[in-house]
């Protein structure tokens, strides 16, 4: 999928609708005409189970426990191999940061962190509550885009379709994860990609502001939940209302590199469905229609028992996360190959990214893609750590192809996956300093700031 | 937050505590972690408050004045004393800070944040753990205080609490014959099921390229419960849905100068496509008419007409007839009607503010209440007739539905599917040649089996409960059981072809087994051959009911073994309807990796006092069925890892040539402690004696009412619900243990045909 972004922009007129453009089309539209104004994109990744430590620790370092950790341990990956499930990224290997010993003590643990993984705040254990936002949804909305965050993703279960388990906009608001990659699609491109033209427009906007005033009004003969019931549809008809002119703006973009649907985008195998997600989430970010994507591989606690059938697999995450193993190989060699698979699936994402000229680079010059876990460290995840993997500098502002292995909870220099997500944020061009709550056995602490050692 | 005014309600004082419970409450709340929600909703029950009166506790104010003084008096002072510390203005954690946030819930827009707090303090989330537990008075207090102040102010608080668990409210006060609460059910829509809204596609031809978008919630008993949002990629796959669907309504071709249809496509909608003439009022408005009648089965009224009419107007005239009418139909397809539930009751409350569904919507509620589509014509045609303006109408014809042979009711096997959860059997992934070799085991079959078992018992509606807890009754492969002669032949071919070339080459054959066709099903259920009678019925001491069934066991197994754990907790949930509360994933819940050890020495981990204050609830109501093997197989004695024989089992050069086993008795022992209700209370030999036991027991039917309850009305029953509880308890009673009379009198039930509108706000 080799094109111009930069002409095909050109080609679009963008000058046409400029009231409708989104923040990053402006951006883009300011780079095309030769200001230095680069986008920025953050995509996460985010399997479930947890991520052992060291798992993601190359050859030649020696893994350490967190209450070990008493430095700060920042070495070169120039003349490290990459372990066995990081192996699909080795060529990027200079993009990349492996980010160890952050700690997340706020969150409740678990099989599952669910929102609080990127949301850093309290809840109670495996429960569904949302006690504010998420570092997608925050970006999301800093960002702003045609779809301000995209949630992509699996279930167990094939019924599934928007779910909420790991994003939010706030407290108590959800972003949905779509699980359907059939049904994703007609979301993301369905409306432009397959319409017909002006006239259809013009009826599909008459519509849709029919269909709010239908609901406001009958909205208004409702009280209490019911009424919550039709406020939250008739906010559907608003947004989708309001995109529009948006989508219209991008549709020959759109029909031109909108993904084709496959057999995958039904399949009742697991990894077809992923690799369906994540070959729509890569058409979402070149398509322009987003800036912010969360990519959910069974993520929450719903799902976390997920069977990789198409992996061979004949044993579920829950049963491998207790030590179980299968055909011979041992729960962390099993582990690592659904990691492996993962991994695979962001190198595929980075050649997609890579292969867009943007600016004076690629696409994937100005894109952030964070691997991490919701169950954090490990099965049943206490959150002392959190293992991650970072990839991409952002156009040169991270410094890359680094291990860094901060000193543990508690241990002077120690930092929290609240001081990761502030990175981000300053990174989108946010001033915040501070993320979800701070933890309260840290209180000597400045758990204020990005991480600065990962910044050039 | 009912939950919490059902215990307000519960008239007993503390002496009347059953001892065991008093023991459960303690040990609860020693748990502040997971079970921190149970205490508090305890809370009031230990304290012993003796309340009558209504669900605010007697708590009603007439002014703001008069809320605001009880807000002075007992809600201030305990945030002061418990929560200030963190929400005030210096340090408004979670952006509340609870000394400014005003009580005066009409006024001001706190109402939703009020609900929260409530919320919080009632599941115990707040104060955190680390700090000291409020008393349960004054918390009860503060609650009622909100309570009263919401209803005042016309906010809700309910429904909140949806998705806790149904068990938590009070069993005796739910069946107490004396003392029934005031009913409450508030007014509901809730977006169809999946299920129905399938079928509605369905009937619609299932179009390439639409799809049912919505998803089960997930965190309820039942699927098709609670109110789960629609989110814009709902919307967007539902607005794709309506226009294939108006685009194939209105499918057609242009030969010459004419407009002809391709299937069956009404003249209405045909009359207005033509792209030179356009068309008439009359026109339009028939064809809004007949879209009305397809999609909703009514006809619209004047002003939706007119509504409608300008709609279909407005969209020919901008995008021409073809794509115009198109939208102008989808829009009949998005409205709340078509996509939501309606039973909000109307016309003007009875005498104890009640409101009854209009026909209308009784006749949807019914019809999918038992059949995932639409009401029939029949049903429309009672319902436009008065039929359904009484109980004894409706109760009419929720047993004309039943009794219908012809009809599908699939909502039926449904409930016990998801009562029993027996289908989840092919959820589980069996190892099938470890220490325990099932080769050929298919778990579809077995399910199948037991569909069958219930639909059979169903049908003979006589003590429905009982026979499911106990028949020795089973059916086996009853899928292909036209096929078993077949099956026979083949098996006698198979073993002599297998016997020839054994002899011909025996070295080779020397370690192999025949593995023949079907044997692992009928294996499964002990017998040696597929039966000749279905039902057949299996030996009495061996099996006794659906917890017998090889998918249930199976539904609750593990790759390697049995799951005893998650069989108690069954039991104890869904039979003696106690609340287990959810694991505290603190404990690395793993039972020790000993394969010298039986699943029952290895459950010895949770006697620690930690673990035991929960496993208590669910080892012994699960470990008779210890009498089963993991694939549901009758046995005696188990097997397990020799580690003596094992250390000598090796080759001249000292390594391991693998494990050797050995048998050992099973232990089929359980007991039966802290129900609530001391005659089921006791120690059983086996599984047999246990279902027997709980077969026998009122109590259980109590539960299995509440739950059929919880199915049928799509949400968790409330103190107010009593008395349709007992109504239908009774007519389940009165008439054998019929399932048809339980049904139909909760259908009847005042819960499902009543509601009590809650006042709307006035801003």
């Amino acid at each position: 999928m080799l094109f111009n972004r930069r002409e095909s922009l050109k080609a679009l007129g963008l000058s046409a609708g400029a009231t409708f453009l989104s923040p990053i089309m402006s951006k883009l539209q300011a780079q095309a005409s030769g200001r230095p104004m680069a986008p920025k994109r953050f995509v996460f990744v985010v399997e479930s189970n947890g991520l052992p430590h060291e798992q993601i620790t190359p050859a030649g370092i020696t893994p350490r426990n967190y209450q070990r950790a008493t430095d700060l341990l920042d070495v070169s990956l120039a003349d490290k191999a990459l372990p066995f499930s990081l192996e699909p990224i080795q060529r990027w290997k200079n993009k990349v940061t492996i980010v160890q010993r952050l700690s997340g003590r706020v969150c409740p643990g678990g099989h599952s962190n669910n929102f609080s993984a990127l949301g850093s705040f309290q809840m109670v254990r495996e429960s569904q509550t949302i006690a504010g936002e998420t570092i997608d949804g925050a970006l999301a909305k800093h960002l702003g885009g045609i779809f301000p965050h995209i949630g992509l993703g699996i279930s167990k279960h094939l019924d599934n379709n928007a779910i909420y388990n790991i994003s939010a906009w706030g407290p108590n608001r959800g972003i949905p994860t779509m699980c359907k990659p059939d049904q994703a699609y007609r979301t993301l491109f369905g409306s432009i990609a397959e319409g017909s033209g002006q006239q259809e427009f013009a009826a599909r906007n008459h519509l849709l502001d029919f269909m709010r005033a239908e609901v406001r009004t009958a909205e208004r003969t409702l009280a209490g939940p019911e009424r919550e019931q039709f406020g939250a549809y008739l906010e559907t008809f608003e947004t989708l209302r309001n995109r529009q002119s948006r989508l219209n703006e991008i549709r020959h973009t759109l029909r031109a590199n909108g993904p084709v649907v496959t057999d995958k985008y039904r399949s009742a195998v697991e990894t077809d469905r992923l690799d369906a997600q994540f070959d729509l989430g890569a058409a979402a970010l070149i398509c322009g229609l987003t800036n912010v994507l969360t990519l959910s591989s069974a993520a929450g606690s719903q799902d976390f028992d997920i069977t990789f059938r198409g992996l061979g697999l004949n044993i579920d995450k829950h049963s491998i996360g207790h030590g179980g193993s299968y055909q011979g190989r041992t729960w962390s060699e099993l582990s690592s190959m659904i990691r492996r698979y993962h991994f695979d699936l962001i190198a595929g994402l980075m050649r997609k990214l890579e292969a867009v000229r943007e600016g004076n680079g690629t696409m994937l010059d100005n894109t952030v893609i964070l691997y991490l876990s919701d169950g954090a460290e490990g099965h049943h995840s206490r959150c002392w750590e959190w293992p991650m993997v970072m990839i991409g500098n952002m156009g040169g502002r991270l410094r890359t192809g680094r291990y860094v292995d901060y000193p543990g909870h508690g241990q002077r220099g120690h930092r929290t996956t609240a001081n990761m997500y502030v990175t981000l944020l300053n990174l989108a061009g946010s001033q915040q300093e501070s993320f979800g709550m701070a933890d309260p056995a840290l209180r000597d602490f400045d758990q204020h700031g990005p991480l600065s050692e990962l910044l050039a | 937050m009912e939950f919490y005014s059902s215990l307000d309600r519960d008239h007993s004082g503390p002496g009347q505590v059953p001892p065991s419970w008093r023991s459960v409450i303690s040990v609860f709340s020693c748990l502040v972690v997971g079970c921190a929600a149970i205490l508090f909703v305890l809370a009031p029950f230990l304290a012993g408050q003796e309340k009558t009166g209504s669900a605010t506790g007697d708590l009603k104010f007439a002014t703001a004045a008069e809320s605001k003084n009880e807000y002075a008096r007992i809600a201030k002072p305990f945030f002061a004393k418990h929560c200030v510390a963190c929400h005030s203005p210096k340090n408004s954690e979670g952006d509340l800070d609870l000394t400014q946030l005003d009580p005066d819930m009409k006024e001001s827009s706190s109402g939703a944040r009020w609900a929260m707090v409530v919320e919080k303090l009632t599941r115990g989330e707040m104060p955190p753990r680390d700090r000291p537990r409020p008393e349960a008075e004054s918390l009860a207090g503060v609650v009622r205080w909100a309570h009263a102040e919401a209803k005042r102010a016309g906010k809700h608080f309910s429904r909140r609490a949806a998705h806790v668990n149904g068990n938590l409210v009070s069993h005796k006060v739910l069946f107490d014959p004396k003392n029934i609460p005031p009913y409450q059910g508030d007014p509901r829509v809730r977006r169809l099921s999946p299920e129905i809204y399938k079928g509605f596609l369905k009937d619609h031809g299932n179009i390439k390229g639409t799809g049912q978008p919505f998803s089960p919630e997930g965190r309820n008993t039942f699927k098709d419960m609670g109110a789960p949002t629609i989110d814009e990629p709902v919307t967007a796959q539902l607005l794709q849905n309506a226009l294939l669907i108006a685009e194939n309504q209105t499918a057609h071709k242009i030969e010459g100068e004419k407009i002809k249809g391709i299937g069956n496509v009404p003249k209405e909608f045909l009359a207005l496509l033509d792209p030179k003439t356009p068309p008439s009022d009359q026109q339009i408005e028939a064809a809004v008419a007949l879209q009305f009648n397809t999609i909703l089965k009514r006809q619209p009224t004047d002003a939706e007409q007119k509504r409608f009419a300008g709609l279909m107007k407005k969209t020919i005239a901008d995008a021409g007839p073809i794509h115009g009418v198109r939208y102008g139909l989808a829009a009949v397809l998005l409205l709340p009607e078509a996509v939501f539930r309606m039973e909000v009751g109307t016309g003007k409350a009875d005498e104890k503010g009640r409101v009854r569904l209009a026909p209308r919507e009784i006749a949807f509620a019914l019809a999918y209440a038992l059949t995932d589509k639409r009401p029939d014509a029949k049903l429309l045609t009672t319902a436009a007739t008065g039929g359904l303006d009484n109980d004894e109408g409706v109760a009419k014809e929720v047993r004309r539905m039943l009794d219908d042979p012809k009809a599908d009711n699939p909502r039926i096997l449904r409930f016990f599917q998801e009562y029993f959860e027996y289908p989840k059997a092919v959820d589980v992934f069996k190892e099938t040649t470890g220490s325990v070799v099932h080769l050929g085991h298919d778990p579809k079959v077995l399910v199948e089996d037991t569909d069958k078992l219930v639909l059979y018992l169903f049908e003979q509606d006589k003590e429905v409960l009982r026979e499911l807890l106990t028949t020795n009754k089973s059916f086996v492969a009853i899928k292909s059981a036209s096929t078993f002669a077949q099956f026979r032949k083949a098996r006698v071919d198979a073993i002599a072809k297998f016997e020839a070339e054994k002899a011909k080459n025996p070295e080779r054959y020397k370690n192999r087994t025949l593995q023949l066709p079907g044997k692992a099903i009928y294996e499964s259920y002990g017998l040696k051959d597929f039966p000749d009678v279905q039902p057949v019925e299996l030996p009495g001491d061996q099996r006794a009911g659906i917890m017998t069934q090889p998918s249930w066991l199976v539904a609750f197994s593990t790759t390697f073994d049995n799951h005893a754990i998650f069989r108690g907790k069954w039991v104890r949930e869904r039979l003696l309807g106690n609340a287990v509360p959810d694991l505290p994933v603190t404990v690395d819940a793993q039972l020790p990796d000993a394969p010298e050890k039986t699943l029952r020495e290895r459950m010895s981990v949770t006697k620690e006092e930690f673990c035991w204050k929960c496993h208590r609830f669910m080892n012994n109501t699960g470990l008779p069925f210890e009498q089963f093997d993991g694939f549901g197989r009758f046995r005696t004695t188990e097997r397990v890892v020799d580690p003596e024989a094992t250390a000598k089992n090796v080759d001249g050069k000292g390594k391991s040539k693998g494990p050797l086993f050995r048998d050992v008795a099973v232990d089929t022992t359980g007991s039966i402690a802290h129900v609530g209700d001391p005659s089921l209370e006791g120690d059983v030999k086996n599984p047999i004696e246990f279902v027997k036991k709980l077969a026998g027991s009122e109590r259980v039917e109590q539960v299995f009412v509440r739950h059929a309850f919880r199915y049928w009305l799509g949400r968790n029953e409330t103190p107010g619900d009593a008395g349709s509880l007992q109504a239908a308890h009774k007519a389940y009673r009165a008439n054998q243990g019929s399932m048809k009379a339980l049904i139909t009198a909760l259908l009847a039930s005042e819960s499902f045909l009543y509601r009590v509108p809650v006042v709307t706000e006035k801003k």
